[in-house]
């Protein structure tokens, strides 16, 4: 496990280096935005922050609401694309580092 | 080194499968996170709700599809007919017309201070030339008919230049014949042939050398001297439209050597040629007035045996006694001596009335004269 751990930090601090963590999040931003991902989650925002109250909503509350309906509603081919490169990636970064 | 030590290769597929799928969930928790605090900063900042309207004034502003009006609802030339009130003049202008308007109404435009300082110039003029009529009141005695309506009547007609439809001080006027050929004439508004025989002594009053506004020359208010010179130089001939003689080159263009073959024989005398034929002469001693031209043409209508034609080709001067001197600067090439003799006669006896005559009589007056002689 414990390399296991060694060897998932070694590789998020290859995707960081090479600035390909920047890259994919580039990515994934407008994606997010073009899929309407974004304007369903404000909704759920809207109605959450109506059920706590505008005055006393908290940056945890909001992040403990969204994040899992967030994750849940990103759409399939959003995912699958990202995948796919995240793949690419680890498969060049196993090929390079040999 | 660690990195070596770790070496991918080792890893089979499910587990980069489970990297990858790690990988990518943190991509997405990051976004979460970042549109969270985008929520919570707008909520805090107040802005979070702002796109949240009424159904009532989301109405308000549908977009409008209908022909005839734009996207808001307005009509396109809805300020065209619209009038608007000068705080000025408290008059009624049109929308469109107002900006000039308004201009011209306080005096601060481009053009208001040309238009004050050209009426202050006219008025001064006018002033000037009022007072010299009166100090020439006891010399020309017989003048003050004609000369005081003259003068009326050019004022009046100077004043006909500040119609709204003539103005003579926007910029785009064409501001030829300014110094034409060495002076200027003034043209009063286009007056037909009756005011032609304006005779010369009253030139000195009134103002021959104010610019004028269009292309041509009015002869009504040019004396001999000045028709003959500028016949001389200038192609002269006499636009159907506007009763202005042309200021183009001898060559120009625009008119025929017949055309201004014509208008010098109106002028002085059937023994007018074109300048390019003629020679060098002295001429005049005689100061004739165009009524005196009119009448020897008239004369010359009868005896003459003189064509046209024939004074173009003619080279002779045998005019030197002749006494008629200056308005046929152009006839100094005559050759008929029957003819000449005849036109001495009256010309003579016109002579001996230099001053302006009255203009309707001007074909009766050769009978009034013999009887003298």
């Amino acid at each position: 496990m414990n390399k296991d751990a060694q060897m998932r930090a070694a590789i998020n601090q290859k995707l960081i280096e090479t600035g390909k963590r920047e890259c994919f999040k580039e990515l994934l931003r407008p994606k997010l935005t073009e899929c309407v991902w974004k304007d369903q989650l404000k909704v759920h925002c809207k109605e959450v922050i109506k059920e706590k109250g505008l005055e006393h909503i908290t940056v945890d509350d909001l992040v403990a609401e969204i994040t899992p309906k967030g994750r849940a509603l990103v759409p399939d081919s959003v995912k699958k694309e990202l995948l796919q490169r995240i793949r690419t990636f680890l498969t060049r970064a196993r090929w390079l580092s040999l | 080194m660690k990195m070596e030590e770790m070496s991918l290769s080792g890893l089979d597929n499910s587990k980069l499968e489970a990297i990858a799928q790690e990988i990518y969930a943190d991509l997405v928790e990051d976004s979460c996170l970042g549109f969270c605090f985008e929520v919570h900063r707008a909520v805090k900042c107040g802005y979070f709700f702002l796109d949240d309207t009424d159904p009532d004034s989301m109405k308000d502003f549908e977009i409008v599809d209908q022909p005839g009006l734009d996207i808001f609802g307005q009509v396109f030339n809805q300020w065209k007919s619209k009038e608007c009130v000068c705080p000025n003049c408290s008059r009624s202008i049109a929308a469109s017309r107002f900006a000039p308007h308004l201009e011209k109404c306080l005096g601060m435009g481009r053009n208001s201070s040309r238009i004050a300082n050209r009426r202050i110039a006219n008025s001064n003029n006018m002033n000037k030339s009022e007072s010299d009529q009166e100090d020439n009141d006891d010399i020309n005695d017989n003048d003050w008919s004609y000369g005081s309506e003259k003068k009326a009547k050019k004022r009046k007609s100077d004043k006909l230049w500040y119609l709204p439809f003539q103005n003579p001080n926007s910029p785009r006027r064409s501001k030829s014949l300014k110094h034409k050929n060495g002076f200027s004439v003034c043209t009063s508004a286009p007056n037909t042939l009756p005011l032609l025989f304006s005779s010369s002594g009253e030139l000195s009053n009134s103002d021959p050398f104010k610019y004028s506004n269009s292309t041509g020359i009015s002869y009504e208010t040019l004396g001999p001297e000045e028709l003959r010179s500028l016949l001389t130089t200038q192609c002269g001939v006499i636009s159907e439209h506007t009763k202005k003689m042309c200021t183009r080159s001898l060559r120009c263009p625009q008119h025929t050597d017949e055309q201004r073959r014509t208008v010098r024989i109106y002028f002085l005398g059937s023994s007018a040629v074109l300048p390019e034929v003629e020679s060098s002469l002295d001429n005049d001693s005689f100061d004739m007035t165009d009524s005196q031209a009119l009448i020897s043409r008239l004369q010359w209508d009868g005896s003459s045996d003189l064509s046209p034609s024939d004074s173009g080709s003619s080279k002779t001067s045998e005019n030197q006694g002749w006494g008629l001197g200056t308005n046929n600067s152009e006839s100094r090439k005559t050759k008929k001596k029957k003819s000449h003799l005849s036109l001495v006669g009256t010309a003579s006896g016109l002579g001996s009335n230099k001053k302006k005559k009255p203009k309707p009589p001007a074909p009766p007056t050769p009978s009034i004269y013999d009887d003298i002689n």
